[in-house]
């Protein structure tokens, strides 16, 4: 009998070692590989002496750094300004149609399909200041002024920002969806006779009920923002001024511009570690959804 | 009537009863309208660029218009013969295929033994896979791009074709599928005397069709659409994709029509592809994240 059990262990080894020396390639080992990277000295691809935490230093001194820091604060900060409540007011709006619901529903999440460059290079288009540049067209039809759009650095972030909304606001909609059309509807039908209008029924029974859904996609969403990096490089390169360059962005110049690997490894890890906390929160929460 | 199939609704917060009143009548027109306005936001850029296509450079520079003023096939023929975009598709096509094959088999096989075999230790190798759905994969670029160097890997397509043999996300999508097949079933082949391998080409391979199906889509659209791994890897070699392609007229300057008919190319394939499986890439969508 005992022998039997190892076998049947021994085959669920076997069966999913190939993926797990994928895992292992892809993802577990080089997050270990940069903390040892980020504590040597390298030169190209070979490490040379150990050097403790002076990779970190000297990427911490670094001026960009500061200011890439700095932007991760306000992508975040735009990205739960805007991006965050887009999608649950989607979600609200579509639950209330009867008609085109189908239309409605592939519609907004058809950005999500085309590839992220290109998203970047038509919105580069769509920014370009001047009277030929898009939204200028647009606004022009209104009688606005044109703008100068991305060369403003207080909007870099937030129109970068809204590019990425619309890419991706359809698809967490769609989930909000799924959310909204689970709650029962004797909820609603409950509350009304108790005398509740409309805007208290949402308020009341919708609201809350998404809120778990809305704590989960919010941390999501932060540890999404620190990925950030073909969108500035297309649209400015990081600019103007760094006041769109992302840590990302950074870490790309360390490792493949500059090629030094521990500088951008030493970054890596730092990236790791605040997402890694971030992380930590989101098991806490979901936890507690469950234990609920 | 319009209103009549409002007494229809399943969800959201107005209800039939709701619909008798003026007020809430000329709301839901108006949440119709916002919703057909949103969709309108969410196709408009794409339709611009194929109506900015068909112009020429002149046009696109000078004219504040929408609309070109030709629709001329053989501009698009041009740009598509000068950059031989034929190559570009070729080799995103053999990128994508080979991606699809590995996010099916090796995802595949590892929620098999999570879900089902369940050998001992195997709540280790899934919180594994948890946590590294937790840590975007661009964070470990630095140290996999050394070690894929290192490797001698670069210029092939094989290092992108396996990065989707390792995706924490297919993984939950496929252990959650497998969950839900019935044990007594799984049991009874057993009993017959079928080994591991038998269950699961004979019991749940073909009863998996439809999550395969997603996953499939899901990597094929990730798939085309991927830049970082490609552009690191295949920059400057005869395989370069149609991202690469695309990422690269950042720093070449090339004039914006073509830049846009590039986009318009890398549009099209993932629509087309949209429009097949809408239904199955939706539903996929809200289904698969709220789990995961």
């Amino acid at each position: 009998m005992k022998t039997k059990f190892k076998r049947k262990d021994l085959i669920g080894w076997l069966v999913m070692l190939p993926t797990l020396i994928l895992f292992t390639f892809y993802v577990w080992e080089p997050l270990i590989e940069n903390i040892r990277l980020s504590l040597f000295k390298t030169i190209r691809y070979e490490t040379k002496e150990f050097v403790g935490l002076a990779n970190y230093a000297r990427v911490l001194k670094n001026p960009d750094f500061m200011a890439a820091f700095k932007n991760t604060f306000s992508y975040t900060f735009w990205s739960l300004a805007i991006g965050f409540l887009v999608p649950i007011v989607l979600g609200i709006l579509i639950s209330e149609t009867v008609y085109l619901k189908g239309l409605f529903r592939t519609g907004i999440y058809f950005p999500n399909i085309v590839p992220g460059i290109a998203t970047i290079w038509i919105w580069n288009y769509f920014f370009t200041p001047g009277p030929t540049g898009v939204l200028n067209i647009l606004l022009g039809k209104l009688g606005i002024e044109p703008s100068v759009w991305l060369n403003n650095p207080k909007w870099t972030i937030p129109l970068i920002i809204i590019t990425m909304t619309w890419k991706s606001a359809g698809s967490t909609a769609l989930i909000y969806m799924a959310n909204i059309s689970g709650i029962s509807p004797d909820l609603y039908e409950a509350a009304t006779i108790d005398g509740a209008t409309i805007w208290e029924r949402i308020r009341y029974i919708t609201l809350p009920n998404v809120f778990g859904l809305a704590k989960t996609l919010l941390i999501l969403q932060i540890i999404s923002v620190f990925q950030i990096l073909y969108e500035p490089m297309i649209l400015k390169n990081g600019g103007p001024n760094n006041a769109s360059i992302s840590l990302m962005m950074l870490q790309y110049r360390y490792a493949f511009r500059d090629s030094d690997y521990s500088g951008g490894a030493a970054l890596s890890v730092m990236i790791c570690i605040i997402l890694i906390i971030l992380s930590g929160i989101y098991m806490c929460l979901t936890k507690k959804k469950e234990n609920d | 009537m319009f209103f009549k199939k409002y007494n229809e609704k399943k969800d959201g917060v107005i209800r039939g009863y709701d619909v008798r009143s003026t007020s809430v009548k000329i709301a839901c027109i108006i949440i119709m309208l916002i919703c057909l306005l949103i969709v309108l936001c969410s196709v408009f850029p794409v339709v611009w660029v194929f109506l900015a296509s068909f112009k020429d450079i002149r046009e696109f520079n000078r004219e504040v218009t929408i609309i070109p003023s030709s629709f001329d096939l053989s501009k698009l023929q041009d740009t598509w013969q000068q950059f031989k975009f034929i190559k570009y598709y070729r080799n995103s096509l053999i990128a994508v295929a080979g991606s699809i094959v590995c996010a099916v088999i090796f995802n595949g096989l590892l929620a098999y033994v999570i879900a089902i075999l369940k050998p001992k230790g195997y709540k280790i190798i899934w919180m594994l896979v948890m946590w590294s759905l937790l840590i975007p994969s661009i964070t470990n670029i630095v140290s996999l791009y050394r070690n894929i160097n290192i490797l001698g890997l670069n210029g092939t397509f094989i290092p992108l074709w396996f990065a989707y043999g390792a995706n924490a996300f297919y993984v939950v999508l496929f252990k959650e599928f497998f969950e839900e097949i019935p044990g007594e079933l799984l049991e009874a082949a057993r009993l017959d005397g079928a080994g591991v391998l038998r269950v699961f080409t004979s019991i749940i391979l073909p009863l998996s069709r439809p999550i395969i199906m997603v996953v499939a889509i899901f990597a094929m659209t990730a798939a085309w659409s991927d830049f970082l791994l490609p552009y690191l890897t295949l920059k400057g070699t005869q395989f370069e994709t149609v991202m690469v392609k695309l990422f690269a007229f950042k720093d070449t300057p090339t004039d914006a029509v073509s830049v846009l008919r590039a986009c318009m190319f890398a549009i099209v394939p993932p629509t087309i592809i949209f429009a097949i499986f809408q239904k199955q890439i939706t539903d996929g969508a809200s289904a698969g994240a709220i789990k995961g």
